[in-house]
């Protein structure tokens, strides 16, 4: 991994007498969310400009420091996969806030909800009368051979017809304006670090919040609460609502406990759980209580291992069942990943025309699917253009950045791609717009993206902020936390 | 509540008891070291080795008494056995550690100020050896630790509310306690039988080692007396570091988590039938044998065992036929 900036507190260095954005250089290519021209912000941007311009780049790593050992104290951490010494380690956070004004929000917020009522619908068709690939509009091999398909979900009915009730979808800005990098609609995570960082600068920064009229999100878990009591099954009134966590080893463990401690629920994992006459009951000190409602953050294959990874030590034998019978919710339910593969990704305009009979609000990335001849030989020609993914994977693994890769890595990767082919698709390598993150040597042009979390209960909900991932290493594109990445607090001004 | 965080907690508090007693047992030995024979020194590992059920490390044991160097190297040895050796399960670091695991997995329903107490005690903890504890001053990393788990203590009870949460934190914590003191005190009278009077210092140092000695000394007299110190380790429920005492905070925990219905739960039983052998049996035991001393020890120690298996069997890890 490519080592991180070094902050230096004291203000040692070139920039200790210098303003924050005196050596700031816009880049043609690139949108910048803070400045329209060199030296120019854009209008809903002056007035932060100016108040950080006013601040020394040491006074903002001082509180930049602060921030993250305060993370470490409090074990705000994420663990990475295939790493064993840095068990826990912390998001690195970057403290020059990225703003948004009303009116981008607002085309956002419409556009995610458009979005996820598409999906919920999509999920509801496939696992129900399937109308969308008999009618063509979706090929019924790519759903129906997608390995995140739980046949054991067909013609099962769902609370208020959602399958998907806790959405996480990444939206970048190009040149042309936003579009939508992905949906994550099984576990989406990070939105404690979006409440974590919007806490770090509130600390810090209060009084540029007041003047900045900055939307709050700190309601985030009461409407989780508020979607996942509106999801309890028929006949529940003042219902059970437990998170079920893989347990303290998962990287999300502080998500999770951070979650049931602003939710007020109990963090359970799956031997916590007992399946008893088809009714869920945790294990309590008095005895069995009865579980309504399940907010789950572990993976469909270990939920239950009677229904599905018969391995797993993780999950609750019969779970399934009990869901199957409607005595409890799953939260989101299982199989909702068929709608997040990557390439079901590229037919998600055409279920917004299809169920909704609108124009999808939010753009797409142009997706070739290597499962089609054409997409194949389209991707083989233009590696070095293009950036190939597995349909599977998360989190930046298992990805190919064709132009910043060397031609022997290239090569190596067609290899892999020829033997299975409908395993990838690929994109054009996106113009991510540029935010100034602060750097030893003042503000510096960084890519970000961001990602809102949708709710949907009876009704759509969503807190105006999106936990906003920045690559700190100048010039990559990667902000996936797992591979480098930091993240930024996103301001949403109101009008 | 959860039988998984009732788990936890009651675990934090016995690991912390465990390391706070480690911790204690130490920095009277290093002390010793400063300017104790030779022989006094080895037969306090011994003491130390013993309360802590643990093995020496091989051949440790064995010290030229013409040659201080070696001593304090061995001292160094077995310092890191009980501080920081990763395989050794009861070493006080690896009690912090699962001390923050179990804290790490209940956060959600104790303060934040308890998880960041024990957190950065582990993350100091982590980064810290042997080396550089010896190079600097040993007594004060002790302290300092010790210090670390009263504050968490502290925090506990100023910041806890009283539900059961707290009270299977305490549970543990007293669980141990009366456990540790009775296998102390059981080591103490194996190596310095109650009628020699050769090892005054001995007995003021255990006295140390339980937080008694200023409350002897003004009750009683400068004079150490093996056996009163004994009673009063065991029988005197005003003294925090007695097995009396600790018998007594139990008790009150088992009344809160069992409704208020103690005698209808196994581990309540237990306890009382513990209590009142402590407040009727002990007295009436021979005093002067220190044989029928040291099996009433080890009976009390049994008991707390026992205690142990109770309380799992009935809030952690009971049949679903035959739930509470």
């Amino acid at each position: 991994m490519p080592s991180r900036r070094q902050s230096r507190p004291d203000g040692a260095g070139e920039a200790a007498g210098k303003s924050l954005f005196a050596g700031y250089e816009t880049l043609p290519k690139f949108y910048d969310e803070m400045f329209e021209a060199p030296g120019v912000p854009r209008p809903h941007c002056r007035e932060l400009c100016d108040a950080l311009d006013g601040m020394r780049p040491a006074e903002i790593a001082a509180m930049q420091e602060y921030a993250e050992r305060s993370f470490l104290h409090q074990g705000i951490t994420f663990a990475v996969h295939g790493e064993d010494d840095a068990q826990e380690r912390i998001i690195p956070i970057d403290f020059l806030p990225r703003l948004l004004d009303a009116a981008d929000w607002d085309l956002i917020e419409r556009g995610l909800r458009q979005r996820l009522d598409a999906l919920n619908r999509f999920l509801g068709d496939v696992y129900g009368q399937a109308h969308i690939l008999s009618d063509g509009v979706v090929p019924t091999a790519l759903v129906r051979g997608c390995p995140q398909y739980r046949i054991e979900m067909q013609g099962l009915r769902v609370p208020h017809g959602v399958y998907v009730a806790v959405c996480g979808t990444d939206i970048v800005r190009t040149n042309d304006g936003f579009a939508v990098l992905e949906d994550n609609l099984r576990v989406p995570s990070g939105v404690s670090y979006m409440l974590a960082n919007r806490r770090a600068l509130k600390r810090s920064l209060r009084n540029l919040f007041r003047r900045h009229r900055v939307r709050r999100i700190d309601h985030y878990g009461v409407l989780l609460r508020r979607t996942l009591e509106e999801l309890a099954p028929s006949g529940v009134t003042d219902p059970c609502i437990v998170l079920l966590t893989p347990g303290v080893y998962n990287s999300a463990f502080y998500e999770h406990m951070f979650l049931a401690q602003e939710m007020g629920v109990e963090l359970v994992q799956g031997s916590d759980l007992v399946v008893h006459n088809g009714f869920v009951y945790m294990r309590t000190t008095e005895g069995l209580r009865r579980v309504d409602v399940i907010y789950r953050r572990v993976d469909d294959d270990f939920i239950d291992p009677l229904a599905f990874r018969p391995d797993s030590l993780l999950g609750t034998p019969g779970l399934f069942h009990a869901y199957r019978l409607g005595n409890v919710t799953i939260a989101n339910a299982p199989g909702t990943g068929v709608a997040d593969d990557k390439s079901v990704y590229a037919y998600v305009p055409e279920m917004i025309r299809y169920y909704l009979a609108e124009e999808p609000l939010l753009a797409n990335v142009e997706t070739h699917l290597c499962r089609d001849p054409d997409g194949l030989t389209y991707t083989l020609d233009n590696l070095d253009k293009l950036v190939v993914k597995m349909v599977g994977e998360s989190g930046g693994y298992g990805m190919l950045v064709g132009p910043h890769a060397t031609p022997e890595e290239r090569a190596a990767y067609a290899v892999e791609l020829r033997k299975n082919p409908a395993n990838y698709v690929s994109q054009p390598v996106l113009d991510l717009s540029v935010a100034p993150s602060h750097t030893d040597d003042g503000a510096a042009p960084r890519h970000v993206d961001l990602r809102p979390f949708i709710l949907r209960g009876r009704e759509t909900r969503l807190v105006p902020g999106a936990f906003c991932r920045v690559a700190l290493v100048e010039g990559s594109l990667v902000v996936n936390s797992s591979q480098g990445g930091g993240g930024k607090d996103l301001w949403v001004l109101s009008d | 509540m959860l039988s998984r965080n009732a788990q936890g907690l009651y675990w934090m508090g016995r690991y912390l008891e465990r390391a706070r007693h480690g911790c204690r047992l130490l920095s009277e030995q290093i002390a010793a070291l400063e300017d104790q024979p030779v022989e006094q020194i080895d037969s306090n590992w011994r003491r130390l080795y013993q309360a802590l059920d643990r093995a020496p490390v091989a051949g440790s044991l064995t010290p030229n008494p013409d040659d201080d160097d070696f001593m304090l190297a061995d001292a160094y040895t077995l310092s890191d056995d009980l501080t920081f050796e990763p395989n050794n399960p009861d070493s006080i670091r690896n009690c912090v550690a699962r001390a923050r695991e179990n804290a790490r997995q209940v956060r959600n329903i104790v303060p934040d100020s308890m998880w960041s107490c024990l957190n950065l005690a582990f993350l100091e903890l982590r980064d810290t050896s042997i080396e550089t504890i010896w190079n600097d001053r040993p007594d004060m990393f002790y302290a300092q630790t010790e210090n670390t788990v009263r504050a968490f203590t502290g925090i506990a009870e100023s910041a806890m509310y009283r539900d059961e949460a707290w009270q299977f934190l305490r549970l543990g914590r007293f669980i141990e306690r009366a456990q540790l003191l009775a296998v102390l005190l059981d080591a103490q009278i194996g190596l310095y039988p109650t009628d020699d009077h050769h090892h005054e210092s001995d007995w003021r140092s255990l006295l140390y080692i339980c937080e008694a000695e200023f409350a002897y000394r003004r009750l009683y007299s400068l004079q150490h007396q093996p056996r009163r110190i004994v009673d009063f380790l065991v029988v005197d429920a005003r003294l925090g570091h007695s097995i009396r005492h600790a018998l007594a905070e139990l008790i009150e925990a088992l009344d809160f988590v069992s409704g208020g219905r103690p005698l209808e739960v196994a581990a309540g039983r237990r306890a009382g039938r513990l209590a009142s052998g402590i407040d009727h049996d002990w007295p009436e035991r021979d005093s002067d044998d220190d044989a029928a001393t040291r099996a009433a020890l080890q009976g009390i120690r049994r008991s707390c065992r026992g205690l142990h298996d109770d309380v799992a069997g009935t809030y952690f890890e009971y049949e679903i036929e035959d739930t509470p």
